[in-house]
């Protein structure tokens, strides 16, 4: 096996298995587009529907659909035509008379199949009632409970919409960003100890993870901007978020222009060392205090939390936390790398003296 | 107790200093007349988000200045005579406080320069006079800090202006969107979380600095 230690092989193994697992696993049955979006009471309505990974062809009477007003009440789909693989024709009954008080009314789409789970399209159709009635509405409700939904055994992603396919980038973007934290703390405990006692080591240790954490930082930057791309439409848009991290790495990279400007490594090391524990100061606040506290399109902002529960199910997970791992001994590799190799370089002068 | 009346003197000493030669300030308000007068050559009239963009430009700058000689003046032996005598948090407070309160004669003179010449844009005195203020602190705070680390080194100037972009961006953001306030006749919301977020950038380099410079202060 080599000389290599046991862990850069499990940072490799885990690196393989995010990529090919976060590229190959199929998001789950979801419905991209329904039209039309509006309907008013007392017609029937037929709703264009276009789904995504999805066999409609194949198993066609195991198909079901309701519009969802709330927990209870549904209205239960009329017909249900196929038009291919990926589109659907459903009629609904909408009745004269809702049973609430607003004039415009939503309701969620959820779509059953056999063949491919179940979908929901949140807020699908919109129906405007012309005179309000809602006891009249509840006498003419003719109900039909969701149940017997068809639970997906395979392994699939959560589809989102506007995300799509690109929700594979978390084990990229995000996971890149962490293991940059987890670097990044690695540095300013090898400063912390630089400063407590000025051994060379700890100051090369310190400078490999720096530059390390920098590069994955970069990384991440530009594996958002790629996801910008396609979901916000351009890839800088002077989101908070984007801004108050391009100033964090900015930050680091001062750590290396001041280092160029010393010449005596005791100095040099206690000089950076200080201002490697005052970046990542200014690290927490920057990344994660600042865009929570402003509205951005940035997932975790305006108080929300960053990666709550809802962005994150169980199949992601599944290959989530590896790849933080992956990437972290991935980078902890290359900077072992670096600071063995300024080890045998002061070997070396020492030698030619 | 003790570590303040460190800083009371250290203070009393620089602003002695100052009256006396009156090198620093001479020199940056010489600077901030000729901006002023070269921007006056420029634009005879200027709108009121100009006037507060150009303010803030001539105090970033003028504050640059004034702040690269306040560690740069010193002598390497009456450093370690200071280090034989004082406490290392006394001599940076006493510096920033120092910073602040030349920063904030600079401001208030940068705006009646400006308004001489160019007419006073400024309607709401209290958001102006706010943002003036904590940008004092702020700019002060976070040039000390970074004098006092690149003057060790021997290319001050350049490298404390590397040092600082990436800290000044937010807070000049901020003081400007602040400022926007004071231009327009009426106040806006946002402006409580602006000084919240400038307080708290302020806080965070403020206590990083004194709790780092004493390492750094071993030369």
């Amino acid at each position: 096996m080599g000389n290599l230690s046991w862990w850069k092989w499990l940072g490799v193994a885990l690196i393989i298995y995010t990529f090919i697992a976060g590229m190959l696993v199929p998001l789950q049955h979801g419905i991209v587009e329904v039209t039309p979006r509006s309907a008013r009471t007392g017609e029937q309505v037929i709703l264009k529907l276009t789904g995504y990974n999805s066999h409609y062809d194949q198993g066609s009477d195991g198909l079901k659909a309701w519009l969802k007003l709330d927990n209870e009440r549904a209205l239960g789909a009329s017909s249900i035509k196929v038009l291919s693989p990926r589109e659907l024709s459903i009629g609904f009954n909408i009745p004269a008379y809702l049973p609430v008080d607003k004039r415009v009314q939503d309701f969620s789409l959820i779509l059953d199949s056999q063949e491919d789970g179940t979908a929901i399209l949140p807020t699908a159709l919109l129906v405007t009632q012309d005179s309000i009635d809602p006891e009249k509405g509840i006498s003419i409700w003719t109900n039909s409970p969701i149940n017997d939904l068809k639970v997906s055994t395979g392994m699939t992603f959560p589809f989102r919409p506007i995300i799509y396919e690109t929700i594979r980038n978390t084990y990229f973007h995000v996971a890149l960003w962490l293991s940059m934290m987890i670097l990044f703390i690695a540095a300013v405990v090898y400063s912390v100890r630089y400063v407590r006692n000025p051994l060379p080591i700890w100051d090369s240790k310190a400078r490999a993870f720096t530059s390390v954490g920098l590069f994955f930082g970069i990384l991440g930057l530009v594996t958002g901007m790629v996801w910008a791309k396609y979901t916000w439409g351009q890839a800088w848009s002077n989101d908070v978020k984007q801004i108050t991290t391009a100033i964090a790495l900015l930050v680091y990279l001062a750590y290396f222009i001041l280092r160029s400007a010393f010449e005596d490594p005791e100095k040099k090391g206690r000089i950076s060392a200080v201002y490697n524990i005052f970046a990542f100061a200014l690290l927490i606040p920057l990344i994660y205090v600042i865009p929570r506290m402003v509205d951005s399109l940035h997932p975790g902002a305006g108080g929300n939390p960053a990666f709550g529960s809802e962005d994150l199910d169980n199949t992601m997970r599944m290959i989530f936390y590896p790849a933080i791992i992956g990437w972290a001994l991935i980078g902890a590799w290359i900077a072992n790398l670096q600071y063995r190799m300024d080890a045998v370089k002061e070997e070396w002068i020492e030698r030619l003296d | 107790m003790q570590i303040f009346n460190e800083i009371a003197v250290l203070l009393g000493k620089e602003l002695k200093l100052e009256w006396r030669n009156k090198y620093a300030i001479s020199g940056i308000l010489l600077y901030v007349g000729a901006t002023i007068f070269i921007v006056y050559m420029a634009f005879v009239e200027m709108e009121p988000l100009t006037w507060i963009i150009l303010f803030w430009i001539i105090m970033l700058f003028a504050s640059i200045n004034a702040i690269v000689k306040s560690f740069v003046q010193e002598s390497k032996s009456r450093q370690l005579y200071y280090y034989t005598l004082v406490n290392p948090t006394a001599l940076l407070t006493a510096k920033i406080i120092y910073n602040t309160l030349l920063l904030l004669l600079i401001g208030l003179l940068t705006w009646g320069g400006l308004s001489l010449f160019v007419g006073n844009a400024v309607v709401n005195l209290r958001p102006f006079l706010l943002a003036v203020g904590l940008g004092s602190l702020g700019f002060s705070v976070t040039f000390t800090f970074i004098s006092a680390i690149s003057a060790k080194t021997d290319n001050s100037a350049s490298l404390m202006a590397i040092l600082s972009f990436p800290l000044i961006i937010p807070i000049l953001v901020t003081l400007v969107n602040l400022s926007k306030n004071a231009i327009e006749p009426l106040a806006s919301e946002g402006v409580q979380s602006d000084i919240n977020m400038l307080l708290a950038i302020d806080l965070i380099v403020v206590g990083m600095s004194l709790l780092l410079y004493p390492y750094l202060w071993r030369d």
